[in-house]
């Protein structure tokens, strides 16, 4: 049976060489079919593998209290209107809480930096010592700033991975002298590479300095955010519990709307889910589209193979092949036509992977071409056996009379 | 001699368009091993309904055939494919060579159906090859052979199998008349060699290159004779 088996093989290609242009109209949308599967396929478990890792030194335990919700459409002059959040609800915050494990003030504000020739723009960190606890990341080389350094104001930076290398190049920046906005800062250490975050914008690029400093030496412009490290176990009680106290700071009445905003990473999950069902979506009716047109396309190819054949099936017959194996023929060369169709868009989706993984994170995964694979196996079994029956059921004598 | 074919009673009625045909109207005979056998008839006689017959290609309405013992009438869709595998040769008048297949891979097809290791098949089909003369057109495709090396390469395929019996349908229908000659001659070497040939032909001269000449007519034998003047193409 196995050599029957290699001989369906060949019988197909040889039927697929000999109408190349047929052919590969007819497995045309089994490619893009295959194709779009995959590329989305790749893009989604590409998304997953960079948003796990984005979330992983965002900390899932972390609250970060700010004027604006990260995610939801509240009206904007409402937002613009609130009270800015202050530097010192951070001891309040510290000293009120049972739950919140570290309290860190982050002032972010755009800067440019400088070392002899060098430059490069970076957003400026300016937080407390606590900062490292907030986060699942920490220093690659040197060391942090204490906390004698940051009450002291002590010009003393932090370098993100991407910054220390521009300005730095092949020297150790560790206690090197640099510029922030033309202050003289002098470089501590320099934080772990983190890579893109979602593949759209990269911690790599900021740089670290103590609030004292910031407050010292920068104007408050900018924003600021307080991260609260929270236990994990216990994240909808620490919430409602940060929730109250900023309510207490701010003495809101109960009746009075919040004019702050508590943010957790799950909001970038609720939104990135709905990303992931919205490609997902696609993907799959773009997918389904084309393998039931390619299925048809094939299907019809096929009546018109068996019907242009009927002469070679009953030489074939007459010379002893059963049903099954004139069967098994054409069955196999619908199969054909769907599995290079496959392979031929599995790799155009794997090559064009590469190309979107210059801008975006995205991985083709194993399971995912052989289940593409499996899929086109299986519509050319549906498209191939009517026709294939057709043709196995054919009369030997009508057959080789056929003209 | 045993019989290798025998023949009882034969009936093969059709229903075209609600008329009966009787293509075979009670057909008796027995053929042996080694025979020569030419069925003679004009069109529409049922000669090509007897060789259909014959070759388990068809069955028939009514009456036994018994092929080496076996119940042919009695057999299913595989088991009749299986004997035409096996025990039958076919050659047809328009060759019926697969047209993309080179000579070899045509002479090897009959091989792949009854299951044949792919190194015994080469064997086969290539000694089959060469013992119609055509040793050195192995890797030719059909349309670069001329009619006569075509019908020869149907004949290597018909004999590959080393059947019990071959079916040569007008043979010589398509040929050139020198081309004719040669495939009698090999037919006739292969009677001598001891196989068992029927020849079906309208043509008086092609059918007297065999040993026993029967005719039919209206679906019936009309004449079964031994042919004393036997045409010994050489």
């Amino acid at each position: 049976m196995l050599s029957l088996f290699f001989e369906s093989v060949r019988i197909a290609i040889s039927s697929i060489l000999s109408n190349k242009i047929r052919s590969f109209l007819t497995g045309l949308s089994i490619i893009i079919g295959i194709l779009t599967v995959t590329l989305m396929g790749t893009l989604i478990s590409g998304l997953d593998k960079g948003f796990d890792k984005s979330m992983d030194f965002l900390g899932k335990d972390v609250l970060s209290i700010s004027r604006w919700e990260w995610f939801g459409g509240q009206d904007w002059w409402e937002v613009r209107n609130r009270p800015r959040i202050k530097l010192d609800y951070v001891d309040k915050i510290k000293s009120r809480s049972k739950y919140a494990e570290a309290v860190a003030p982050v002032m972010q504000r755009g800067a440019s930096l400088s070392r002899g020739d060098l430059g490069a723009r970076s957003q400026i960190f300016g937080t407390t010592t606590e900062y490292l606890k907030t986060t699942n990341y920490g220093v690659e080389k040197g060391r942090f700033f204490t906390n004698s350094e940051d009450r002291s104001g002590a010009r003393v930076a932090l370098l993100g991975h991407d910054v220390a290398e521009n300005l730095f190049p092949n020297e150790d920046p560790i206690g090197k002298k640099f510029k922030i906005d033309g202050i003289r800062f002098r470089v501590l250490g320099v934080m772990e590479k983190q890579g893109k975050f979602l593949g759209l914008f990269s911690f790599d690029t900021q740089v670290i300095i103590p609030s004292g400093a910031t407050q010292r030496l920068f104007s408050r412009r900018g924003f600021i955010r307080i991260s609260v490290k929270i236990p994990g176990d216990k994240i909808e009680e620490s919430k409602d519990e940060i929730y109250g106290i900023m309510r207490q700071i701010r003495g809101l009445k109960p009746t009075e709307k919040d004019d702050f905003a508590v943010n957790q990473t799950i909001a970038f999950e609720n939104v990135y889910n709905q990303i992931k069902f919205a490609i997902g979506g696609v993907g799959i009716f773009i997918t389904v589209l084309s393998l039931v047109v390619g299925g048809i396309g094939i299907m019809n190819i096929m009546f018109v193979s068996v019907k242009e054949r009927t002469k070679e099936i009953g030489v074939r017959k007459a010379i002893g092949a059963t049903k099954k194996m004139i069967l098994t023929q054409f069955l196999m060369e619908a199969i054909m036509i769907c599995v290079i169709g496959g392979i031929i868009g599995l790799t155009l989706a794997t090559l064009l992977s590469l190309v979107i993984n210059q801008f975006f994170p995205s991985v083709m995964p194993i399971w995912l071409a052989i289940t593409s694979i499996s899929l086109s196996i299986f519509v050319g079994v549906i498209a191939g056996v009517i026709p294939s029956y057709r043709a196995a059921g054919l009369d030997p004598i009508d057959a080789l009379r056929y003209e | 001699m045993s019989n290798l074919i025998s023949l009882s009673s034969i009936k093969r009625h059709y229903d075209v368009g609600g008329e009966l045909v009787r293509a075979l109207d009670g057909v008796d005979a027995t053929i042996k091993t080694n025979e020569y056998i030419s069925i003679m008839g004009p069109s529409g006689s049922g000669k090509s309904t007897l060789m259909n017959i014959i070759g388990c290609l068809d069955t028939p309405t009514s009456g036994t055939y018994q092929f080496e013992g076996e119940l042919v009438h009695e057999m299913d869709d595989d088991q009749l494919a299986s004997i035409r595998n096996r025990k039958i040769g076919f050659v047809f008048q328009t060759f019926n060579l697969l047209p993309k297949a080179t000579a070899l891979r045509n002479v090897e097809v009959p091989l792949i159906y009854s299951n044949i290791p792919k190194a015994d098949r080469l064997k086969m089909a290539e000694s089959s090859l060469v013992s119609v003369g055509l040793g050195d057109r192995l890797d030719h495709r059909p349309n670069e052979l001329s009619g006569g090396q075509r019908q020869r390469v149907a004949i290597a395929r018909a004999l590959v199998n080393n059947p019990s019996i071959i079916l040569a349908d007008e043979p010589t229908g398509n040929l050139d008349s020198k081309s004719g000659i040669e495939i009698m001659k090999i037919l006739h070497e292969l009677y001598a060699k001891g196989n068992t040939i029927i020849l079906v032909t309208h043509e008086q001269e092609i059918a007297m290159h065999a040993n026993r000449i029967i005719t039919i007519f209206d679906g019936k034998i009309k004449e079964d004779r031994l042919n004393k003047d036997m045409t010994k193409a050489l």
